[in-house]
């Protein structure tokens, strides 16, 4: 039996998870045993789109389809906490599995807090994330630093701290995250100041970190994190789905230096990045967000935002309908509103349509916030 | 339970972005960021936010409707068919006239180019390019060869100078404004001309206010002193140009001075200075401009003045540089690249020219021949027509148009309207023009079908079907389809799906005679020219040479003297009236204004007014006032504002309410038939209490 804070390495049985999964494909096998058995109703999954930049999403109910989300994607930088709340009723009257990265489950987690999620409805597979590229820069940086084009190559990956990309013609060709992201390449700024590499807090908390010897590319490396994580190997290895071992010793401590560099490296970017905001913050929110044109979309996409849908857009005494670009306040009442409960997952930055530094500023303020101030809804269960 | 994705292309404006549907249990319930786009990165304007909102709304046409005794009543599809089929077959050629759609796929438009040509056998279809680029058309066509955008929205980013004129790019087309802001980050500098300081020109390095309808003398200015101080690319003129010496003798006139065209203008002549040197001198130049250049008696003056700046200096065919007129609507481009037009099939093959005409008679194969080699009227020669001529023209087709909000002098188009004998209108919902229709069919809108669109980098995109239509609705190209076999034609529209017209538009089409659906699929999809199935495409035009239709494939540089508007003010109408759009609303409002998002944020119209103008006439702000013109009058809410010109007004033209179109000038460019929507002479009164 499988037990909260086991350490194991996982694998799929069944032939087409081994195959297209990764390392191993126990995460589709096990999402795939969930439907299955009818732990849940759905599983929502995140699969390839046009190519390997491209990450889409759909919820699935036949097992079979589960598989459209094997196999990892490090050009997909869509989060999945807020589609929850907005199309799926904050999986109130369904369960649902899904695999979430760290900014996913934090997300979550500041819904559950709000009573916007039931999250006893949800399995969450953990995914450890070391941060994702945006697809469009991806192909910039893998056309111009690694001299290939980007429509040849089928397959990315991050390991020991390179992107390595295979083309079509089977070359790999791997180089350092940090001299690509000297150069301007590389992570979402968010992510690379990201310090919630691995979600403990979802039922279970996969990755490739700390498989080593023969396992290696051919497990997962699985930290059974709650009850319900336990349960569902459980029953997935007795089922026939997952195979497991008890995960190598000298796995568990690679894959805790692994993470702890991975740490040490975000401690590295917030500093550099929240420096640069030096003593002219206020006036460069001023500047930066005068180029808004009011899309919503930092609202519409913030997972930690709750706007009144039915007065969000009503005139109001600081900020007045139709202008563009609207007054400060359109901004500084958000920011108040997040102010304590920022998790750092970009969102709001990557869709400005205007590229108004807003997670930046957002993070900043939290991350101050919780240095000086105590936290009014308790202390948040996760460290970012 | 069952929700997905379905990638689709923004159906406003033309720049091309590209977005998620989601769609729950079949319907579309939002929209979410598409992040593989190259155009817009997943980035989204607010009509991207929120283009799903009118999607399912309430009052979408379900049913074909006809027209008795003035009401219309509920008909079956071949009821509505009969009738269209036995009344069109009753004229001839020449009294019918279509207007196809900027707004539906090019598989549509040319669906609807074949039936007006093959079926109808009518000369007359046009569309609303017309009232927006035809300028850029028509001007980029005689001086470069190639009437559309040279370079590309990425490039812009590139660039050391941007000079906006005629366009307000933030709001009007938001993700290419995202380009000028990256260039500004990396040190280029924006020069910004309007008559408003609209929310471009707040991120100006120098804005330039002028009176609308004095491009030409600010062009010719610049050029003067350009070349009185070197600063022209004498390599590029001597290499690439013809006829600069008939250009030089023009700008070289006094009449251009600076001091000259400050008069003229209202532009201190420091200001055109500045805006001369860096443009000349920063090493990348790019132009960009819109309606504010091309709806003008001098549209095509004023668009050839843009092609003489950027060939006098050598801003074009290299990165971050370039003429680059931003294409309004998502497909406008593309149904002008159907042949939508008076004189042109695709690809601007000429109807007019023999071989053409031969080409597309055989490859359409119409037992009975399609229509006379002749160019055909423009649709606002279609409306002169109607008032005008009597009996000439008697019946119309319109595809997703509406012109009862959207042409010039909205009162004649509406005379001329009703002299129509038989007015069929395909559309989603019962537009001003619609109501006027003897026979109303329902229509898809973009969620709702597959197809292509071309946006103004010449990006030829995917529409993606994501839901059903609702009720009885049909693809507009299937609705030509079954007309045309109605009225003998089926072999000839024989199409199972959009892609076969895909097909058919390639084989006939040279510069998308490479792409087919398999490559547009992808998510860079492809930018025409693109000859050859193995041709990567076209990102920037007139690189090494310009285009072929050019003699000795050189730009033609041309003389253009300074002419002020077809009306300006007077004693009686003291003020110039120029209209544009808001960023939260389309065009004639069909779609936005049931976007309860967009219209919570503008809600209706209004007229903008000098700070200084409103304490003169004692007029305050949010004050209802009447506008007047030599053609109507209308009432709207005053916006008093220091960010207007002294002496200029301004209104938007999306609101029925308060239509600008009431008020503006039906006067054409004669080249491009293009009305001045852009200037005209108005007076405003406070209104009297009864």
């Amino acid at each position: 039996m499988v037990a909260k804070g086991d350490m194991l390495y996982a694998w799929a049985s069944d032939a087409a998870c081994l195959e297209k999964g990764e390392c191993g494909g126990a995460v589709t096998a096990l999402l795939k045993y969930a439907l299955e058995s009818k732990m849940v109703d759905g599983v929502l999954t995140v699969k390839k789109g046009a190519d390997v930049y491209d990450a889409s999403v759909e919820i699935v109910t036949d097992p079979a389809d589960v598989e459209k989300g094997a196999g990892s994607l490090h050009c997909g930088t869509l989060l999945l906490s807020k589609i929850l709340t907005k199309y799926q009723d904050g999986a109130n009257n369904k369960k649902l599995a899904l695999p979430v990265k760290g900014c996913d489950m934090m997300g979550l987690l500041e819904l559950a807090r709000r009573n916007q999620v039931n999250l006893d409805n949800l399995v969450l597979i953990g995914l450890n994330c070391g941060g994702s590229v945006a697809p469009v820069n991806a192909r910039k940086m893998i056309s111009e630093k690694f001299g290939i084009d980007p429509s040849d190559v089928v397959k990315e990956e991050i390991d020991k701290g390179q992107f390595i990309v295979i083309t079509k013609d089977g070359n790999h060709k791997g180089i350092s995250i940090d001299e690509l992201e000297e150069e301007g390449y590389g992570r979402r700024s968010n992510c690379r100041r990201c310090l919630y590499k691995v979600p403990r807090q979802a039922d279970l908390a996969c990755g490739n970190w700390g498989v080593i010897g023969d396992k290696a590319g051919k497990a997962t490396f699985v930290e059974v994190c709650s009850e319900k994580g336990a349960d569902l190997v459980s029953k997935a290895e007795a089922a026939g789905a997952v195979a497991t071992s008890a995960a190598d010793p000298k796995g568990i401590a690679i894959r805790g230096k692994v993470e702890n560099a991975m740490l040490k490296l975000g401690e590295k970017w917030r500093k550099h990045d929240f420096a640069a905001l030096s003593g002219n913050l206020w006036d460069d929110i001023q500047k930066e967000t005068s180029r808004c044109i009011k899309c919503y979309s930092c609202i519409e996409n913030c997972p930690v935002c709750f706007p009144k849908e039915e007065d969000l857009k009503k005139a109001t005494t600081m900020v007045p309908t139709g202008q563009v670009p609207p007054n400060p306040m359109f901004h500084m009442r958000r920011l108040a509103h997040i102010s304590d409960s920022c998790v750092n997952c970009g969102q709001c930055e990557e869709l400005c349509p205007m590229d108004i530094p807003l997670a930046l500023y957002s993070h900043a303020v939290r991350a101050e916030a919780d240095t000086t101030y105590l936290p009014k809804l308790g202390e948040a269960p996760y460290k970012n | 339970m069952a929700m997905k994705y379905v990638q689709t292309t923004c159906p406003y404006c033309g720049t091309g972005c590209s977005m998620n549907l989601v769609v729950n249990d079949g319907k579309v319930v939002g929209v979410a960021p598409y992040q593989r786009s190259p155009v817009n990165e997943g980035k989204l304007c607010p009509k991207g936010v929120y283009a799903h909102e009118f999607i399912n709304s309430e009052d979408r046409l379900t049913t074909p409707l006809i027209k008795k005794d003035g009401k219309f009543v509920e008909a079956s599809w071949d009821e509505a068919y009969d009738l269209i089929a036995q009344k069109l077959k009753s004229y001839k050629p020449s009294e019918l006239a279509v207007l196809a759609s900027a707004r539906v796929s090019n598989e549509e438009n040319y669906a609807i180019m074949k039936f007006a040509r093959g079926v109808l056998k009518t000369t007359h279809i046009d569309h609303c390019a017309r009232l927006c680029h035809s300028s850029s058309v028509a001007g980029l066509a005689t001086t470069f060869g190639s009437g559309a955008m040279t370079n590309s929205i990425a490039d812009i980013a590139e660039s050391k100078c941007i000079f906006i004129i005629g366009s307000n790019t933030f709001e009007q087309h938001p993700l290419i404004g995202r380009s000028v802001a990256r260039a500004r980050k990396n040190g280029a500098k924006l020069i910004y001309a309007d008559p408003r300081l609209t929310a471009t020109g707040k991120q100006a390095d120098l804005y330039m206010q002028f009176r609308s309808g004095t491009d030409v003398a600010i062009f010719n200015a610049m050029m003067q002193e350009i070349i009185k101080n070197g600063w022209e690319d004498k390599e590029f003129i001597e290499k690439r140009c013809v006829e600069y010496d008939a250009l030089k003798g023009e700008v070289m006139k006094p009449e251009y001075s600076l001091e000259n065209v400050e008069k003229i203008s209202g532009i201190p002549a420091a200001q055109l200075k500045q805006a001369a040197e860096w443009y000349a001198t920063s090493g990348a130049s790019s132009l960009l401009f819109s309606m504010g250049i091309t709806q003008h008696t001098t549209g095509v003056d004023n668009v050839k003045s843009t092609a003489n700046l950027a060939m006098l200096t050598g801003n074009i065919g290299r990165p971050g540089t370039g003429v680059n007129p931003l294409r309004g609507q998502n497909n406008v481009q593309g149904a002008c690249d159907m042949g939508c037009l008076p004189v042109v099939f695709t690809g601007y093959q000429k109807v007019i020219d023999e071989a053409a005409h031969k080409k597309f008679s055989d490859a359409w194969g119409f037992p009975d021949g399609i229509c006379a080699p002749q160019n055909g009227y423009e649709v606002t020669i279609m409306l002169k027509t109607l008032n005008e001529k009597p009996g000439e023209l008697k019946g119309m087709y319109i595809m997703g148009e509406n012109p009862m909000l959207s042409d010039a002098n909205l009162s004649h188009v509406k005379e001329a309207m009703e002299k129509l004998e038989f007015l069929v209108v395909q559309d989603i919902f019962m537009t001003e023009t619609a109501e006027m229709a003897d026979v109303v069919l329902p229509a898809t809108c973009y969620a709702e079908k597959d197809g292509c669109q071309t946006s103004t980098e010449r990006r030829v995109q995917r529409f993606r079907k994501a839901q059903d239509p609702p009720g009885q609705a049909k693809v507009d190209w299937q609705i030509i389809a079954e007309v045309a076999a109605k009225m003998g034609y089926a072999e000839q529209f024989a199409w199972q799906s959009a892609e076969d017209i895909f097909n058919e538009i390639t084989s006939l089409t040279p510069s998308y005679g490479g792409m087919s659906y398999e490559r547009i699929n992808k998510p860079e999809a492809l930018q025409w020219p693109c000859p050859a199935a193995d041709h990567p495409g076209t990102p920037i035009l007139h690189t090494a040479a310009f285009a072929p239709a050019m003699p000795d494939s050189k730009g033609l540089m041309t003389a253009i003297p300074f002419k002020y508007p077809a009306e300006v003010p007077d004693a009686e109408y003291p003020f110039i009236l120029t209209t544009g759009r808001s960023l939260f609303h389309w065009h004639t409002g069909g779609m936005t204004r049931r976007s309860e998002s967009l219209d919570s944020e503008v809600p209706t119209g209004w007229i903008e007014i000098n700070v200084d103008d409103a304490k003169e006439l004692g007029i305050a702000d949010n004050e209802m006032i009447v506008a007047k013109t030599r053609r109507g009058q209308v009432n709207v809410p005053a916006r008093v504002t220091k960010d207007i010109m002294k002496g200029v007004m301004f209104m938007p033209f999306h609101f029925v309410e308060c239509a600008a179109n009431i008020l503006t000038n039906d006067a054409l460019d004669p080249v491009s038939k293009i009305p001045e929507f852009k200037a005209c002479a108005v007076t405003v009164e406070k209104i009297q209490e009864a």
